[in-house]
C-alpha cells in the first residue's frame, strides 16, 4: 500500500509553518470555500466523510459535532486537544511544528460549523516550540483576517486562544482538560453531562484531537469521495503513523488506514539489523501489545479491535527480542502511577500496588502467586475507574502476560537485567552488549 | 477374718492419708507460686527505655465482659511524653471487684501493653482500694529504664519501638526525664 | 403561641400532609432494584432508591447533601444494559431501569470488594489510636463488603502527622481515602474553599494554602462527615471512644438558628457535640460554635447559693437563700424589675414572666440584654410575639428573593446563612440592607442595598422599583435582625415594606432564647402568647390560667430597656431579679452596672460567676442546658425541645428556683417543664387584637464617621470560654474601612468614641465611605465598654497607634 502524504505532503518545505508557505501549497483555500457554505452542510460533510477521531478513541467526528445543540442561546466552544503525552505517541507535536496552519485552518472551519466564537488549543506545556509555532500561526491568521470579527465579511467572529498545559497526562482526558482550561485542578468530570451539552464553562463544547482537526481543511477542499478513497468502509481516510522503536528509520509515515504493520515496518527500513520483532503496540502504551504474529493485520479501528487491541493514537512502538517485557510494562505502569490524578480509588491505589509489585519482579523478587494476583488487580481497575486512564493502566500487564507469561514467572527469581542485558536493547552507537 | 468394727475401719482413710503427699499449703507463711499461665493481677508494660506501651486505645475496655476497665487517652506532647507515638493512656483503672480474670483484655491489647502477672493477693478492706490506678498497674522500672515522661531514644520513631529495636534508654534520655534530672540536681 | 406540649423533635406531622400534595406533582418512574420493582421520583439516584429498600450500598464520597462525584467507586453496582459496573451514587435512574447491588449481582460484589481492597491498601492499620475507630464507615464497610485479608504486602504511603488545617481541625493524611467530602462541603455548602485536594495519584492529599488555615465557621462539619479518621478535632482527639459515650439528642443553645444536636458525654462530662440530622432546620450541619463551645458547661460554675452578709457573699443553704430572696422581694413587691437572659428556655422565660406578674406584682420585665428600643418592642409585640410561622427555612430555600435588614447571617445566625447560600446557588436573589458588603454576602451572590448605620429606615423607604418588584414576587422573604433595634424608624419601615410588597417578614434574633422569651411574655406590656397586657380579655385569660384575679395583674405596661435600668439606678425600682444576664452586653454597660449597684435588693439566678453575682444580694445557682430539659424557639417560631442530658444533675432550672421563691412569698408557680408546657399549651396563642404596630419616623445617620458593627460568631462571648482551639479560628479583630479611607489611615487606626478608644489593624473592605466596621464584642474591641458606642455612633478616627 503506498504512502499518502496529505498533512505531511509539504513538510519538506522549510517555510511551511508560515502563512505564506502554507498558502503556497493551497492553504486557506478550504476556509474560503467553507465560509460560503451552510454550517450544517459542513457538519454533514464531515459526517459523510466518516472521519473518526485520531486521538485514540476513534469516535466519529461529524457525529460529535452534531451533538452540539444549536440555537440554545449559549456560547459554543471548540477545544483542540493538543496535550499529546501518551508514551510512544509523537504525531500531534510534529504536525504542530511543521504544519501549524493546517490546525488553525481546521479550527476556523470547525468553529464555523459548530457556531463557536471562541476556540482553545490546549497544548502540552513541555513543548514550548509547538506552543510558539501555533501561537505564531494564530497571530498570522489573525493578521491575515482569518480570525477576529466579521471574518472575510461573513459576519462570523472567532478568537483562538493558545493555552499551555502544565504537564499532566490526565489533562489529555477531555473533561480534565476542560477543568484545567477553566483554571481548576485537572481531574476528569462526571459524565453525563457530556461536553457537547455542558463542557467548557458549562456550555456546549466540541473537543477534537489535533490530527482530526488537521484533516478538516483537506476534506472540505477535496471532498468526501476523495477522502473515502483511502482506508476502509469503517475507517476511511489516512492516518499519520509515527513509528518508533527498534526500527532502522523511525519517523512519521502518513498512509491510508488499512496499511499493515509489516508494510509500515518496510517503510521504516525494517527492524535493526539482526533483530526480530518481539512485541509491538499499535498506538501508545494504553493499547494491548501484539507480537510478530500480528504484523499482517490491517491498521484500522475495526481490525485492531478484532485482534484484541486498539488502533489508539496510531503511533506504533516496535520492540525487538532484546527487550524485557517485564521492564517495559514496569516503565509504563510507573508512568501511569505517576500520572494518575488521584480522583478515583481503583486508579490511584491500583497503579500504586501494581507498580510496586512489578518493580519487585524487575529486580527478581516476588512470587508466582503475585503474577496471578496482578491479573486480578488489573481486573479490579479495568472498567471501574473514573476515566480511561485507569483502563489504560490496567491494559499493558494482562496483554503482556498473555504472550510472555514465562518471562514474568522467571522474573520472580531472576531480575529483568539478568534475563535481558539492557545494553543490548540500546539503539545508539557504541552500546556494547555484555 | 473377723470384721473390724465400723468405727475403726473409718480411721483407715485417715491412716492412709497420713502417708500421702500433703496438699495443704501453709499460706501465707509459705507462698507456692502458681502455674505460669495463671491469670493474676494485670500489669502495664514498658518499653526497654521506660516509656509506656499503653496507647490508651481502650480496646481492653471494649473487650472486657465485666466492664471492669476504664481508660482515657491523651496526647503526648513534646514536653511530656509517656509513650512512643501520639497517644498514651492518661487514665487507666481496673476495678478488681468486677474483674473476672478472663484475659480477654490481654488478647485485645494491640501493643502488648497489658499482660497478667501471677499476683493473686487481691483483697483489701475497701472498694476504693480495689480500683487499681495506672500507678498501681505499671510495671516496675527495670535497670536501664528511665521513668517517663521523657523523649524517645534520639533518632528513633514509634516504629522502631514497635519493631522492638529499642533496647534500652540512651544517656540523653536520662537527662530529659524530670525525675532523673531532679536526682542529678540534688 | 408556638410552644405547646412536649412535641417530640423531628419532622412535624403537618409535613406528611404536605408530602401527599407533592407526590401528585412529582413524576414517578418505575425501576427495579435487586429484583424489587419500585416507583421513585424521576431523577432519583440508584443509591437513594436502594436505601429506600433498606439496601445499603457501601459508599464514602456519596453524601446526600453534596453533589455526586463518584470518586471512591465503592458503590459500584450492575446496571442492566451497561457493560461496566456503574457508581450507584451518580447513576440517575430512568424509567424501566434495572439495577443490581452486591446482594444480587456477582459483578457488583466483586467490584465492591476490589475497591475496598484498594481503599485499605494505603490506609494505616492504626484503628487503636484513631478517633474514628468504632464509628468508622471504612471499618464497618470493610467488614461488610471487604475481603477477609489483604493481599498487599508492600509499604504503605506515609505522611507526617497530624497537621493542623486549622487550630481546631487536625488532618492525618495517610488515613484519607480522597473522598473529597470535606473539600466539597467547604466549596458547596460553606462557601469557604480553604481546603482542597493537592498533588495527584497516591500522593493526593487534602491541604490548605500555606498562609490561609481552614478558618471556616463550619469547619467542624468536615470532621463529622469524614468517613475515616483523617479529620479530627483538637477538642475531641483521643478523648474517648464512641462506645464509651452516651448520646442524647439536644438543641443548640448558642443562637436562634435552632440546630438539632447530639450531645455525647462520658462520666458526667460532655465530650463532644455533633450536628444532628434535621432536614427542616439545620439539615446535617451546624456551626463551629454550636459544635465546639461547650467547655463553659463545666467551668466556673456557681456551686451553691450565696447570700450577701456584711458586704460580702457567703455560701448559704438553699432554704436560707430562698428565704432571703423571698423576704427581700416581698418587701419590694410592686417595685421590682426583672431582667431575663437571652438564652433562657421558653419554660424558664415563662416562669419569669409569671413570677413578675404574680409574685412580684410588676410588669417591669425585659428579656433584651442588648441594645433595645421601644420601637423594637412595639414591633415585636405587634408582629412577632406568639405569631404563627411566617417564614421557615424551606421558605428561604424556595424564595425568589430574600431581603436582609440589619442581619449578617453568617455571624448572627449561621444556619440561616447556610440555607440562604443553598438558595442562592439555586437562584434566590439575596439583598442586604447595610453599610458593608461582607464576604458572606459575596458567598450568597448577594447585592448590597447601601445604608449608613442609622439610615436603614430611609434606605428601606426609598428602595428602587427593581428591588421592590423582586420583593413583590410570591414567596419573597424579609429577614430582620436584632440590630434593627438600634436604627430609629427601621422597624416601622420594614413593616411598611412588608405590607406594601406582601413579602413574608421574619425576625431573626441572635440569641436562642429571645423568641421564646417574647412568646412567653417576658417583655413589659406583653403577656404570654402575644397577649397585650392592656387588653381586658387577655388579662382575664391569663389570670384564669394562673389562678389569680385579673385585677391583681398589673394593668399598666411596665418599664423596658434603658428606662428600666435608669429607674433602678435612680432608686425608682427598689429590687431587681436578674436571670442569666451579662451586664456588658447592654448598650450602656455603665448604666447596667449602676442599676444593679443602686438597686436595694438584687437576686441573681446564674450558673456562672458574673458581674451581676458580684453585686447581688442573693445568688441562686441554676442549671445549664445539659442539666435541665426545656425548649428553645428558633427564629422561625419552631419549638426545639430538648431533654436533660445529665439526669442525675442536682442543679435546678430557673423555673424551679423561681417556684420555690414564689412559694416562700406565698404565691405559686408551676415548677417542672411538663406542667409549664401544659399551662402554656392551655393558654394558647392570642387571636384578639394585637398591640399597635410602631410608626416611627425614619431616623438619620449621624454626620462624620460612624460605626457599623455586629457580634462575630466567634468572639469574647462567655459561652465560648474554655475552648482555645475554637477561639484560635475566630476572625481577627480588625477595623474595616473603604479603600479610600484605608489609604488615608495606613496600617492601624485608633477609633475614639464617647467612652474611650481602641486601636485596631485596618483592613480594606467593601464598606461605605465615612463608616468604619468593627466587631461588637471581640478580643481587643468591645464597642459598648471600650468606646461607649453602638452601631451608628459617630467616632473619631486617627491614623496609627499601637495596635
Amino acid at each position: 500500500m503506498p504512502l499518502t502524504p496529505v498533512i505531511t505532503e509539504h513538510w519538506d518545505d522549510p517555510e511551511l509553518f508560515t502563512i505564506s508557505g502554507y498558502r503556497r501549497h493551497g492553504g486557506y483555500r478550504a476556509l474560503e470555500s467553507a465560509l460560503t457554505r451552510d454550517p450544517d452542510a459542513l457538519i454533514s460533510l464531515v459526517k459523510d466523510s466518516g472521519l473518526r477521531g485520531r486521538g485514540g478513541a476513534g469516535f466519529p467526528t461529524g457525529l460529535k459535532w452534531s451533538f452540539v445543540p444549536q440555537n440554545d442561546g449559549k456560547p459554543h466552544y471548540l477545544v483542540v486537544n493538543a496535550d499529546e503525552s501518551e508514551p510512544g505517541a509523537c504525531k500531534d507535536i510534529p504536525i504542530m511544528l511543521a504544519n501549524p496552519h493546517a490546525l488553525v485552518e481546521g479550527v476556523i472551519i470547525t468553529s464555523y460549523a459548530i457556531r463557536a466564537k471562541h476556540a482553545f488549543i490546549y497544548i502540552r506545556g513541555e513543548v514550548p516550540e509547538a506552543i510558539r509555532r501555533v501561537a505564531n500561526a494564530v497571530r498570522e491568521a489573525r493578521e491575515a483576517g482569518y480570525l477576529g470579527t466579521d471574518i472575510r465579511g461573513t459576519g462570523f467572529d472567532l478568537d483562538v486562544v493558545v493555552h499551555a498545559g502544565a504537564g499532566a497526562y490526565i489533562c489529555g482526558e477531555e473533561t480534565a482538560l476542560l477543568d484545567s482550561l477553566e483554571g481548576f485542578r485537572g481531574q476528569p468530570r462526571l459524565k453525563p453531562p457530556f461536553p457537547a451539552v455542558a463542557g467548557l464553562y458549562a456550555s456546549p463544547t466540541v473537543i477534537n484531537n489535533v490530527e482530526t482537526i488537521c484533516n478538516i481543511p483537506y476534506i472540505v477542499d477535496r471532498g468526501v469521495d476523495w477522502f473515502r478513497q483511502f482506508g476502509t468502509e469503517k475507517s476511511p481516510g489516512f492516518k499519520v503513523f509515527a513509528v518508533s522503536g527498534h526500527v532502522n528509520r523511525p519517523g512519521i509515515y502518513e498512509a491510508p488506514l488499512g496499511i499493515t504493520m509489516r508494510e509500515l515496518l518496510d517503510y521504516a527500513g525494517g527492524m535493526r539489523d539482526g533483530h526480530q520483532v518481539k512485541f509491538w503496540l499499535p498506538g501508545g502504551s494504553s493499547v494491548p501489545m501484539l507480537t510478530a504474529d500480528h504484523l499482517d493485520i490491517p491498521m484500522t479501528y475495526e481490525d485492531m479491535a478484532a485482534a484484541g487491541t486498539m488502533l489508539g493514537t496510531g503511533t506504533p512502538m516496535i520492540f525487538d527480542e532484546t527487550v524485557s517485557v517485564v521492564k517495559a510494562v514496569t516503565r509504563w505502569l510507573e508512568f501511569y502511577k505517576h500520572e494518575s490524578c488521584g480522583k478515583c480509588t481503583p486508579c490511584r491505589e491500583g497503579t500504586y500496588w501494581i507498580t510496586g509489585t512489578l518493580e519487585k519482579f524487575e529486580h527478581g523478587h516476588g512470587t508466582e502467586q503475585e503474577v496471578e494476583t496482578l491479573v486480578e488487580l488489573c481486573g479490579q481497575i479495568m472498567g471501574r475507574s473514573f476515566c480511561a486512564l485507569g483502563d489504560a493502566a490496567a491494559t499493558p500487564y494482562p496483554a503482556a502476560l498473555k504472550y510472555f507469561r514465562d518471562e514474568f514467572v522467571a522474573a520472580t527469581t531472576t531480575s529483568a537485567d539478568d534475563q535481558f542485558d539492557p545494553v543490548a536493547s540500546y539503539v545508539f552507537a557504541g552500546a556494547v552488549a555484555r | 477374718m473377723p470384721e473390724l468394727p465400723q468405727a475403726v475401719r473409718g480411721f483407715g482413710v485417715t491412716f492412709l492419708t497420713m502417708f500421702k503427699k500433703v496438699v495443704t499449703e501453709q499460706y501465707p507463711e509459705q507462698k507456692v507460686p502458681p502455674k505460669p499461665r495463671f491469670h493474676g493481677r494485670h500489669q502495664l508494660n514498658r518499653w526497654a527505655d521506660g516509656l509506656e506501651k499503653c496507647v490508651g486505645c481502650e480496646l481492653c475496655a471494649w473487650a472486657c465482659p465485666a466492664d471492669a476497665i476504664f481508660v482515657e487517652g491523651a496526647d503526648n506532647s513534646d514536653q511530656e511524653r509517656f509513650s512512643p507515638g501520639e497517644r498514651y493512656g492518661r487514665v487507666y483503672q481496673i476495678n478488681y471487684l468486677r474483674c473476672i480474670f478472663c484475659g480477654l483484655c490481654i488478647e485485645a491489647c494491640p501493643t502488648r501493653a497489658l499482660t497478667m502477672t501471677n499476683e493473686y493477693e487481691l483483697a483489701d478492706d475497701s472498694r476504693a482500694k480495689l480500683i487499681y490506678e495506672k500507678k498501681d498497674l505499671l510495671a516496675p522500672l527495670l535497670p536501664g529504664m528511665v521513668a517517663p515522661p521523657h523523649e524517645m531514644v534520639p533518632g528513633t520513631t514509634e516504629r522502631d519501638y514497635y519493631a522492638n529495636t529499642v533496647k534500652g534508654a540512651s544517656p540523653e534520655q536520662v537527662t530529659t526525664s524530670p525525675a532523673e534530672a531532679e536526682e542529678v540536681a540534688s | 403561641m408556638t410552644v405547646t406540649n412536649n412535641a417530640p423533635s423531628g419532622p412535624s406531622p403537618d409535613v406528611a400532609g404536605a408530602g401527599t400534595d407533592v407526590e401528585v406533582a412529582v413524576d414517578l418512574i418505575t425501576v427495579v432494584v435487586d429484583g424489587v420493582e419500585m416507583r421513585v421520583p424521576k431523577g432519583t439516584l440508584a443509591i437513594r432508591a436502594a436505601e429506600q429498600l433498606g439496601i445499603e450500598v457501601p459508599r464514602f464520597c456519596d453524601h446526600p447533601l453534596l453533589d455526586p462525584v463518584a470518586a471512591c467507586r465503592a458503590c459500584l453496582i450492575e446496571v442492566e444494559g451497561m457493560p461496566k459496573p456503574q457508581p450507584a451514587c451518580a447513576q440517575v435512574l430512568s424509567d424501566g431501569m434495572e439495577v443490581r447491588t452486591q446482594y444480587s449481582s456477582e459483578v457488583a460484589r466483586v467490584a465492591q470488594e476490589g475497591v475496598m481492597e484498594f481503599l485499605l491498601l494505603n490506609h494505616p492499620l492504626d484503628c487503636p489510636v484513631c478517633d474514628k475507630g468504632g464509628e468508622c464507615p471504612l471499618q464497618n464497610q470493610a467488614m461488610s463488603v471487604g475481603r477477609p485479608e489483604s493481599r498487599f504486602t508492600g509499604a504503605k504511603r506515609e505522611f507526617e502527622k497530624p497537621i493542623n488545617v486549622s487550630a481546631q481541625v487536625l488532618l492525618d493524611r495517610e488515613r484519607c481515602v480522597s473522598c473529597a467530602r470535606c473539600t466539597r462541603f467547604a466549596e458547596q455548602i460553606a462557601g469557604d474553599p480553604m481546603i482542597e485536594l493537592l498533588e495527584r495519584g497516591a500522593k493526593q492529599q487534602v491541604g490548605t494554602a500555606a498562609d490561609e488555615p481552614f478558618d471556616s465557621y463550619f469547619s467542624g462539619n468536615t470532621v463529622q462527615i469524614c468517613p475515616v479518621g483523617a479529620l479530627t478535632s483538637a477538642s475531641y482527639r483521643f478523648r474517648s471512644r464512641p462506645f464509651d459515650l452516651v448520646s442524647v439528642p439536644t438543641a443548640c443553645e448558642h443562637c436562634a438558628s435552632g440546630c438539632s444536636l447530639r450531645t455525647d458525654y462520658r462520666r458526667g462530662v460532655v465530650t463532644r457535640r455533633l450536628a444532628w440530622d434535621d432536614p427542616d432546620v439545620n439539615e446535617e450541619w451546624n456551626c463551629d460554635k454550636g459544635r465546639f463551645a461547650f467547655a463553659y458547661l463545666n467551668q466556673g460554675r456557681i456551686e451553691s447559693p450565696m447570700i450577701r452578709e456584711h458586704g460580702s457573699l457567703r455560701v448559704a443553704s438553699w432554704p436560707e437563700a430562698i428565704d432571703a430572696a423571698a423576704r427581700g422581694l416581698a418587701t419590694a413587691r410592686g417595685s421590682v424589675g426583672v431582667l431575663v437572659g437571652g438564652r433562657s428556655t421558653v419554660e424558664d422565660a415563662y416562669a419569669y414572666s409569671r413570677f413578675a406578674r404574680t409574685a412580684l406584682a410588676t410588669d417591669h420585665i425585659d428579656f433584651r440584654a442588648r441594645q433595645g428600643s421601644a420601637e423594637e418592642a412595639a414591633f415585636l409585640s405587634s408582629k412577632v410575639a406568639g405569631a404563627p410561622v411566617s417564614a421557615a427555612y424551606d421558605d428561604l430555600e424556595s424564595a425568589p428573593a430574600v431581603l436582609l435588614v440589619s442581619l449578617e447571617p453568617e455571624d448572627e445566625s449561621p444556619i440561616v446563612f447556610l440555607r440562604l447560600r443553598k438558595a442562592a446557588r439555586a437562584g434566590t436573589q439575596v439583598l442586604s440592607v447595610g453599610a458593608t458588603a461582607t464576604r458572606s454576602l459575596g458567598k450568597m451572590s448577594g447585592r448590597l442595598v447601601s445604608a449608613r448605620p442609622g439610615d436603614e429606615a430611609n434606605a428601606l423607604r426609598s428602595l428602587d422599583d427593581e428591588t421592590r418588584a423582586l420583593l413583590g414576587q410570591p414567596g419573597a422573604v424579609i429577614l430582620v435582625g436584632e440590630r434593627i433595634a438600634g436604627s430609629v424608624g427601621a422597624a416601622s419601615a420594614v413593616l411598611e415594606l412588608a405590607r406594601e410588597t406582601g413579602a413574608a417578614l421574619a425576625w431573626v434574633p441572635r440569641r436562642s432564647g429571645e423568641r421564646g422569651a417574647l412568646d412567653a411574655g417576658a417583655l413589659a406590656g406583653l403577656l404570654p402568647g402575644g397577649r397585650p397586657l392592656t387588653d381586658e380579655q387577655a388579662r382575664r385569660d391569663v389570670a384564669a390560667a394562673w389562678g389569680v384575679e385579673a385585677a391583681d395583674l398589673p394593668s399598666e405596661p411596665g418599664l423596658i430597656g434603658a428606662d428600666l435600668l435608669e429607674a433602678a439606678r435612680d432608686g425608682r425600682l427598689s429590687a431587681l431579679v436578674v436571670g442569666g444576664v451579662e451586664l456588658a452586653d447592654f448598650a450602656d454597660p455603665g448604666l447596667a452596672v449602676a442599676a444593679v449597684e443602686n438597686a436595694d435588693f438584687v437576686v441573681s439566678l446564674e450558673n456562672h460567676h458574673s458581674a451581676v453575682t458580684e453585686l447581688a444580694d442573693v445568688v441562686l445557682p441554676v442549671a445549664v442546658v445539659t442539666e435541665k430539659s426545656g425548649t428553645f424557639v428558633n427564629w422561625e417560631g419552631r419549638p426545639r425541645p430538648f431533654g436533660q442530658v445529665f439526669r442525675d444533675a442536682l442543679t435546678m432550672s430557673d423555673a424551679r428556683v423561681l417556684a420555690m421563691v414564689a412559694e416562700a412569698m406565698g404565691s405559686s408557680l408551676p415548677a417542672d417543664v411538663a406542667s409549664i408546657r401544659k399551662e402554656m399549651g392551655a393558654l394558647g396563642p392570642w387571636t384578639g387584637a394585637r398591640t399597635p404596630a410602631p410608626d416611627t419616623a425614619p431616623g438619620a445617620s449621624a454626620d462624620g464617621v460612624v460605626i457599623a458593627s455586629w457580634r462575630q460568631l466567634l468572639d469574647s462571648g462567655l459561652m465560648q470560654e474554655g475552648e482555645p482551639h475554637l477561639a484560635a479560628t475566630a476572625r481577627p479583630t480588625v477595623a474595616i474601612v473603604s479603600a479610600s479611607m484605608a489609604a488615608a489611615l495606613g496600617e492601624t487606626v485608633t477609633i475614639s468614641g464617647p467612652a474611650g478608644s481602641v486601636t485596631l489593624p485596618v483592613v480594606t473592605g467593601d464598606v461605605l465611605d465615612r463608616v468604619v466596621w468593627v466587631p461588637t464584642n471581640s478580643p481587643g474591641c468591645h464597642i459598648h465598654a471600650d468606646l461607649g458606642a453602638v452601631p451608628g455612633t459617630p467616632v473619631q478616627l486617627s491614623a496609627g497607634g499601637a495596635a
